[in-house]
């Protein structure tokens, strides 16, 4: 299980092509050069991320002042989840602290 | 997808209703990856690069017939790990020059190109312009 107090770091935007497509949206990330298809909440994450390290519950307050999280009590704890994925793939990365 | 999304032209509830938004359920993976090996893609063809030469031959120079040889083999060619893309590379393969080349150039970083093997630098890259459509 991973620890909600690590940071994580989305790559810059230019590092990769967003298209949205309706319901999905298309991440092409250049240094790899591998495509991700995704879903809701990965483009809102990255948004919300921008270019900070931001722990779980930080992402959470900023996803929860344009997006209504309601009813999802451990929504810091499915960020994190959903991070974590975002760190294997690449497309974010984890902070390590000094 | 979610039925309660305020009307953008409507002043009244856009202050206060936002739109839901879904985390996804636990241990379900929102992502799908399309990775280039795997990809035929016009995309992933025309933007993946070939370093001529990669990291192994770094130093080195490149003879007519694509061997990496020692800097100073007369008839050789300076390469200095110049990035092509698949395209380029792909017109290359069909008779053009590589960008910033001369025609001799082009030849032997082509058939460099051509012998790259996998593990080595840019081998994906020339095997997925291989592929067919």
């Amino acid at each position: 299980m991973a620890d909600p107090k690590t940071l994580y770091q989305a790559e810059p935007a230019d590092a990769r092509i967003v298209e949205p497509l309706d319901m999905m949206t298309l991440i092409y990330q250049r240094r790899s050069g591998i495509t991700h298809m995704v879903g809701e909440p990965v483009p809102q994450m990255l948004e919300a991320m921008g270019e900070d390290a931001v722990d779980a519950a930080t992402l959470a307050a900023r996803l929860a002042v344009s997006f209504d999280l309601g009813g999802q009590d451990d929504a810091v704890t499915l960020i994190t989840e959903r991070l974590e994925e975002l760190a294997e793939l690449g497309l974010v990365e984890r902070v390590t602290d000094a | 997808m979610s039925g309660d999304t305020p009307e953008p032209n409507d002043p009244i509830q856009m202050p206060t209703r936002r739109r839901a938004l879904m985390l996804g359920a636990a241990g379900v993976a929102t992502v799908v990856s399309v990775r280039p090996a795997l990809a035929q893609t016009a995309g992933s063809v025309l933007n993946c690069e070939i370093p001529v030469p990669g990291p192994h031959g770094t130093g080195m120079n490149i003879d007519a017939t694509g061997n990496l040889v020692a800097p100073d083999t007369p008839g050789s060619f300076v390469a200095t790990g110049q990035k092509f893309s698949g395209e380029e590379v792909k017109r290359a393969l069909s008779g053009q020059t590589l960008p910033g080349t001369t025609y001799e150039q082009s030849q032997a970083y082509v058939n460099y190109i051509r012998r790259l093997q996998a593990g080595q630098s840019g081998f994906t890259c020339f095997a997925s312009l291989q592929m067919p459509r």
